[in-house]
């Protein structure tokens, strides 16, 4: 991610995709609140055909980036996919300013032969009520 | 240079404006005092306070404002100004009180603006009347249809012939709901720019930028529905249209009516059914819901900073010359299936958050706007496009090809006029000079 690599990031997931940022809230309600980000595997698809096109102005020039990641907790849910929980702060910079994100990210993962891949994810922006001039990037 | 000595006349020409509008840190405050401190400035609606006791922190340009719906269910503009020293008496953006209550030294204010405690009373004698002292309420209140502005100046013209023509238009935005009634409680998109104010007002009614700054967008659309976007074409047929008093609009009427030769353009009411058409005929009749599902909402700005695009009111709050915040409200539309309003949140998601398609880069334009602007060797903007071929309407309107600056033009003689003003002073001002004069 912070090397937007646009397509290795994309085929990490799964068709049942669902990448989820929250605003406002944490537990808004998708069917009567609106998100940052609520994308299915198609809107996915095609944000990254759009960040690929050379033509999404809010990333020319593209954001660099440098994330950390840590507290991170595994649960196994039913159906033998896993929950991961994992804190993050992320410090991207755009034409000469400096911004630090943070939040907490849910992943569901499905084992997919010896690796996993992404059904879920859920970003919980500690940010998510607060005025935001850019979240282009992969968050 | 003082406000005084500013030459708007020069500043602002028919077919262009000086670089200096966006620049000047003495025409920003002037704009602070003359547009939203004086006109009517749009605050929040109805449907987000249905409750009494429902209230949302807002601003009217610099003032801190609470809407509320007080105890007996009448919406008021209070200023969030405790009358003893000033401080704010409610800190969070949105919630539901029977009291505002200054932390500072305890005095208490019912949800109506009464004033109904004062630690320590005696302490300010007998005259002391506590029914002269609750929150101060915006001097003028107006509402249409829900939508709630407020003056912060005694006198001036009424609402109504404020918002004209723009009426109209406000209409086709609320009667896609089938009730005729908006549910304003999805959340709010609020994102910032480093560029001025006028940027964003000027650019959401552009028809001339999408097919360059939104391509890769409509491309993914282009894509996904196998269409060809042309509303935005230089031979489209849709139109730009000057409706007075500085509100202007893109027009996809015309574009829409002759057929879809491309989507929608305003992706207000996908997923719409014999069901969801039914409700309208009913409501409206078959020729108006025809209309108004042809029209498919509006895409308008009421001068100066309310702006109706797709499912959002989005209000731009002016912070600085070079520091603007944007705040997106979409609605949902009362008495249509719930799928419809779930696309109305997708559609919306996709395209105008922070992490959209669309307004992200326009924002990227407004920054690159901003720092161009101090190239002053040659300090104009062009405004020209279309003032060749533009025409008034039987309706009094003035009337441009899709791409053409016809809304620009409208915006900047509307903005010169206000800013020029000096007879459209509040009485209570003009008052207080004749008294100085008589001393």
């Amino acid at each position: 991610m912070d090397e937007n690599a646009y397509d290795e990031w994309l085929s990490l997931w799964t068709d049942d995709a669902l990448y989820w940022v929250p605003c406002n809230r944490d537990d808004s309600d998708p069917a009567r609140e609106i998100s940052a980000i609520y994308d299915d595997r198609a809107r996915l698809q095609g944000r990254i055909d759009r960040l690929k096109s050379g033509m999404a102005f809010a990333q020319d020039p593209k954001s660099r980036m440098r994330r950390l990641i840590s507290n991170i907790e595994i649960e196994e849910a039913d159906n033998g996919d896993l929950i991961v929980s994992s804190n993050f702060m992320l410090v991207e910079l755009r034409r000469s300013k400096q911004d630090v994100f943070a939040g907490r990210t849910i992943h569901r993962l499905r084992s997919d032969g010896d690796s996993f891949r992404i059904s879920h994810k859920k970003v919980l922006l500690v940010n998510n009520d607060e005025v935001i001039d850019n979240l282009t990037f992969l968050i | 240079m003082t406000a005084q000595s500013i030459d708007y006349d020069t500043l602002v020409s028919d077919d262009r404006v000086h670089g200096r509008v966006y620049l000047d840190p003495d025409i920003f405050e002037d704009e602070i005092a003359k547009i939203f401190h004086r006109g009517w400035v749009y605050v929040g609606h109805t449907g987000e306070i249905p409750e009494p006791g429902d209230y949302r922190l807002r601003k009217i340009g610099r003032a801190p404002v609470i809407m509320v719906r007080d105890d007996r269910g009448e919406v008021r503009l209070l200023l969030n100004r405790c009358r003893h020293r000033a401080a704010t008496v409610c800190q969070t953006a949105q919630g539901n009180a029977k009291v505002f209550r200054c932390a500072y030294h305890g005095w208490t204010y019912r949800n109506d603006g009464e004033l109904s405690a004062v630690t320590y009373q005696d302490g300010y004698g007998w005259s002391f009347r506590k029914e002269e002292m609750g929150l101060t309420s915006v001097p003028r209140m107006g509402t249409y249809r829900g939508f709630v502005f407020g003056s912060l100046a005694a006198d001036g013209i009424s609402l109504d012939e404020h918002l004209g023509a723009a009426k109209g238009q406000i209409d086709l935005f609320i009667d896609l709901s089938p009730e005729g009634e908006l549910d304003v409680r999805s959340g709010v998109n609020k994102y910032s720019y480093t560029g001025n104010w006028k940027l964003q007002i000027e650019n959401a009614i552009d028809g001339y930028h999408p097919n360059l700054v939104h391509q890769s967008t409509f491309e993914v659309i282009r894509k996904r529905t196998k269409a060809t976007m042309d509303a935005f074409n230089g031979n489209s047929i849709g139109e730009t249209r000057d409706l007075g008093n500085g509100h202007v609009m893109l027009d996809f009427r015309r574009y829409n009516r002759a057929g879809a030769r491309g989507p929608r353009v305003l992706p207000t009411i996908s997923g719409r059914g014999p069901e969801y058409r039914d409700a309208m005929v009913r409501r409206y009749g078959a020729e108006r819901a025809e209309e108004l599902i042809t029209a498919g909402g509006t895409h308008l700005l009421v001068f100066p900073n309310l702006i109706l695009i797709g499912v959002q009111i989005r209000v731009v709050q002016p912070v600085s010359t070079d520091y603007t915040e944007v705040y997106l409200y979409p609605t949902l539309l009362k008495g249509v299936p719930s799928e419809m309003n779930v696309a109305r949140l997708r559609g919306h998601d996709g395209f105008y958050g922070p992490a959209g398609g669309i307004a992200p880069d326009d924002i990227e334009m407004f920054a690159r706007v901003q720092e161009g602007l101090h190239a002053e060797v040659d300090p104009w903007l062009l405004f020209s496009r279309g003032l060749h071929r533009e025409r008034r309407d039987a309706d009094g309107s003035i009337v441009g090809q899709m791409t053409d600056e016809v809304p620009q033009r409208g915006i900047w003689s509307h903005w010169k006029k206000v800013m020029m003003a000096t007879t459209e002073l509040p009485h209570h001002q003009a008052d207080l000079r004749r008294v100085a004069a008589a001393d």
